[in-house]
């Protein structure tokens, strides 16, 4: 371009800018009263039932439930699933998890703080807003919808409450005047006692003006009374446990207590669960579409179903997915190694030895311990390591992986290695007892690696040293415990399929075998309290529904049911669903359990000169130390929250 | 290139004028040392280093009658220093394994408060007289055995009287470590003892010679220290510790 052209065009700019900047002057002498119309206003959102559906849909999108993508190290609605929760309650082990931890709420990808109140902001801006728009609506529709917003703002502060105690209770909207003083808005915590009242009058108006079936999704995605109240039941059986067990408070400088409840609430908590739990009485039934009283295979395949089948009627809540909206990776994440997916990962949650020995249909010893030596202190030796599963409990089959067990069409292969030595006379342990050394080298093969070097068997066929799905030892992409997760692994996923944010699956947050066992767990709880012994026969009734259900041996009589025994059950039904975490905190036995802790293994051999298999139950190879800090069932509050609320105190011990 | 030349010379004068202001506040400077010391033995309280150990809390009431804490760790054996405050007045107390500072009772109302005001500036000395939970103390030294495992012993009384604080003893752990900062959340699990504790078991042992010996075999020919550490379930259930000691291998 030449140099006067260029002259040209800037001049002709020049008289461009000029007019717009006229323009825009001219414009703006007009008074602006006309509503932005970027801007989206009450009357677009709170005319239509698109409008309230949108609403809704955020609403629901942030609501704070721990689901395929939750974990304690990195917080709600994360992608990225690499330190699983069950790695941090004993129920698992896992390459990246490596200890004990409370929930990172400080950290930058979990706005802990800003995020829920942003949740009851927004319900309470629904709440003081819908009314005036009421008359566009039936009387039942508008009910049914605060109830909605009730519920998502009760589920809100009882997020917080169970993490942290006391919070601010913000029940409308505070306004911010720019200019003027922000000290009302500094909101102090209220009692830990008031925020789980609040959580519970709640779900109570949730319940009274929710229907039975919820108009606009009737699929279990979105609230109705039943839901409300399954969740009440869990809510109040978590502040009943507290006001039971909790031994550290805080008090404010007008003697709020902040953290703990006074131990005589504690009854009346349990009451509310029973009564709430009650309410779903023949409204909801346990999934038993493929059950069969005699056939072990069908309960076990039953199990399995329950996780898939949309039509369940145990579903009481759930959290649906969509591609590519919202997704999330727990396949990927969590399948056995050999079916590993095109962009890695694999095998991060490997069951422990320690949740295994829960169930029945093992061999064991007499102090409940898996049974691998024979009565003169050498291993039993199998022909398949399928076989010391053969009785296993069908749910315990349903929920992990055995070494040699099937899923999409492979046997699973989990082997620490090849051992060499001779079996003359029986194979002695490879390590005294309690050992928490390295296997010895001498009389075994090992992979450190997926790239194996197969070894000759003495009958001239090749094995290699490791199985398909490990154990690796150096490289713990792998079956490090010995077991691989089944529950929620999809068993119709192509492997091609197995990605990181590329799954639907439906997340199960609330189902009818909870509800249960709030319900029994209220009514021992009640029992033991002495106002409601009477109950122990339907605690007992339901549990035993439950065993039943899991192909589990019935429990003989009501004295077998302990708060113990009623426990193991519930962490066993709903290992692996992110729910043992919490349930671990309100009893308040996190710090017990985990107390310089190595959790067990159980590593499977192949013995060259027997031709057979056997089993060696160990601690973590990696010597993993697990230490519940008793100040973390009252979680930090993040400092960025303090330093913009002065009025918040932190919590004891941060 | 003149264009170039400009813009330059503009970013440089808004650079250059935005390092117009000084930041002439001094930094902090004053001293704060002291140590928390068993009132019954005159000894300073070991604890644990990290969070999980003695803290001092300190409230700048110079700069509000209700201000947030500020905390900073004591060290391992009990004593504490900060060369990095601001000269303020503060409300110091210390916080860990013994009767606390500042007691509460079950509604919140304060019913002691043993914590010091001091006015800082330059340096200042504080020490506080408290009642450990528990007094961990060695009965000789850790005698190597023939299998090269070690045996330790101990003696663990109660520190104090106080009604609130006679709890059951739940743990007591030998701690093994390679290095002097030896504790619950610094040992080597291979070898280390850890015992908990049910019912009065526990409590039974207080008083008596306690013999400990190291898990896991021979012990790997290389400093190693050992540390007793016992607790009761009470505040944020920390250990009280007997002091790290080493012996050579033989």
């Amino acid at each position: 371009m030449s140099n006067s052209n260029q002259q040209q065009i800037m001049k002709k700019y020049k008289y461009l800018i000029l007019l717009v900047f006229l323009m825009a002057g001219i414009q703006a002498c007009r008074k602006l009263n006309i509503p932005p119309k970027n801007i989206i206003q009450d009357q677009d959102v709170f005319t239509s039932n698109g409008g309230i559906q949108a609403y809704m849909a955020r609403l629901y999108s942030e609501l704070p439930i721990e689901d395929f993508r939750y974990s304690p190290q990195r917080g709600l609605n994360f992608f990225w699933i690499i330190s699983p929760t069950p790695a941090t309650t004993g129920e698992a082990l896992s390459r990246d998890q490596t200890g004990s931890m409370q929930e990172n709420l400080g950290g930058w990808n979990w706005n802990f703080w800003g995020g829920s109140y942003t949740i009851i902001h927004d319900c309470d801006y629904f709440i003081q807003t819908l009314p005036k728009y009421a008359s566009t609506y039936s009387t039942a529709q508008v009910n049914a919808w605060l109830g909605e917003a009730y519920f998502i703002r009760g589920m809100t502060y009882f997020a917080l409450v169970k993490r942290v105690g006391g919070v601010p209770i913000v029940n409308t909207v505070l306004n911010y005047t720019p200019g003027s003083d922000v000290t009302d808005l500094k909101v102090p915590r209220s009692s830990e006692q008031a925020v789980w009242d609040q959580v519970g009058s709640d779900f109570d108006f949730a319940i009274a003006n929710l229907p039975a079936v919820n108009t606009d999704y009737s699929d279990g995605s979105r609230a109705n009374k039943y839901v409300a109240a399954a969740f009440k039941s869990r809510a109040m059986l978590y502040a009943g446990s507290i006001a039971k067990y909790n031994t550290a408070t805080l008090f404010d400088a007008n003697k709020n207590q902040l953290c703990g409840i006074p131990a005589s609430a504690a009854a009346s908590y349990f009451q509310k669960a029973y009564d709430a739990a009650k309410i779903l009485d023949g409204a909801y039934s346990l999934y038993l579409s493929a059950w069969s009283a005699t056939d072990k295979t069908a309960q076990y395949q039953n199990f399995i179903n329950m996780f898939f089948d949309a039509a369940s009627k145990e579903n009481i809540f759930v959290r649906e997915y969509n591609y590519p909206n919202s997704v999330h990776g727990y396949d990927a994440y969590n399948v056995p190694r050999q079916l590993i997916g095109p962009n890695g990962y694999s095998s991060e949650v490997n069951p422990s030895l320690n949740f295994v020995e829960m169930f029945g249909g093992l061999p064991k010893n007499a102090d409940g311990t898996l049974k691998t030596l024979d009565a003169s202190g050498h291993y039993i030796l199998y022909n398949n390591t399928m076989d010391l599963f053969a009785n296993a409990e069908p749910r315990l089959r349903a929920t992990v992986i055995f070494p040699g067990d099937a899923f999409k069409g492979q046997n699973i292969e989990i082997r620490r290695g090849i051992y060499t030595g001779s079996s003359a006379g029986g194979i002695s342990p490879l390590l005294p007892a309690g050992s928490r050394s390295q296997y010895p080298l001498t009389n075994l093969v090992i992979s450190s690696t997926s790239t194996q070097t197969a070894y000759k068997l003495p009958n001239g066929t090749l094995m290699n040293p490791a199985g398909l799905s490990g154990i690796f030892t150096g490289d713990q992409t792998c079956a490090i415990s010995g077991f691989s997760v089944r529950k929620w692994l999809d068993p119709n996923l192509p492997t091609s399929q197995a990605k990181e944010n590329n799954e639907t699956q439906t997340w199960i947050e609330m189902r009818y075998a909870e509800v249960l066992l709030n319900r029994a767990e209220a009514e021992l709880e009640l029992g033991s309290a002495g106002t409601n012994g009477a109950n122990a026969a339907d605690a007992f009734t339901v549990i035993n529904q439950i065993r039943s259900r899991a192909g589990a041996t019935l429990l003989a009589g009501t004295g077998s049911l302990t708060i113990d025994t009623l426990r193991m059950e519930r962490r066993k039904e709903l290992a692996f669903e992110n729910k043992t975490y919490w349930d671990l905190k309100r009893w308040r036995i996190f710090d017990k359990e985990q107390n310089g802790t190595i959790y067990k293994i159980l590593m499977p051999f192949y013995s060259s000169d027997a031709g057979k298999f056997f089993f060696d139950a160990r601690t973590d190879e990696r010597n993993d130390t697990y230490t519940y800090d008793p100040r973390w069932y009252y979680e930090q509050i993040p400092q960025g929250a303090i330093q913009k609320s002065t009025n918040l105190i932190q919590n004891p011990g941060y | 290139m003149k264009k170039l030349f400009y813009t330059a010379m503009c970013l440089v004068v808004v650079v250059a004028s935005s390092c117009s202001k000084v930041d002439n506040y001094a930094p902090p400077s004053s001293t704060l040392s002291g140590s928390t010391i068993d009132e019954a033995t005159g000894q300073t309280v070991q604890t644990e280093i990290g969070g999980g150990g003695t803290r001092v809390k300190l409230l700048e009431t110079s700069y509000s009658a209700n201000p947030t804490p500020y905390y900073f760790q004591s060290m391992q054996d009990g004593t504490f220093n900060n060369t990095k405050l601001f000269a303020a007045t503060y409300k110091v107390s210390v916080e860990g394994p013994f009767v606390p500072i500042v007691q509460t009772d079950n509604t919140g109302t304060v019913t002691s408060d043993a914590s010091q005001t001091i006015v800082l500036k330059g340096s200042a000395t504080v020490n506080f007289k408290v009642q450990p939970f528990l007094r961990i103390e060695w009965v000789g030294k850790p005698v190597f055995n023939a299998d090269k495992t070690v045996t330790v012993q101990v003696k663990i009384t109660r520190g104090t009287n106080n009604a609130a604080y006679q709890l059951d003893v739940t743990n007591i752990n030998l701690y093994v470590s390679n290095t002097q900062y030896d504790g619950n959340n610094n040992y080597d699990p291979r070898y280390s003892t850890l015992v908990s504790y049910s019912g009065s078991t526990g409590t039974s042992l207080l008083g008596q010679t306690i013999t400990i010996t190291t898990i896991g075999g021979a012990m790997p020919a290389q400093d190693v220290y050992f540390r007793v550490g016992a607790r009761i379930n009470a505040g944020l259930d920390e250990y009280n510790y007997s002091t790290p000691v080493t012996v050579p291998y033989p």
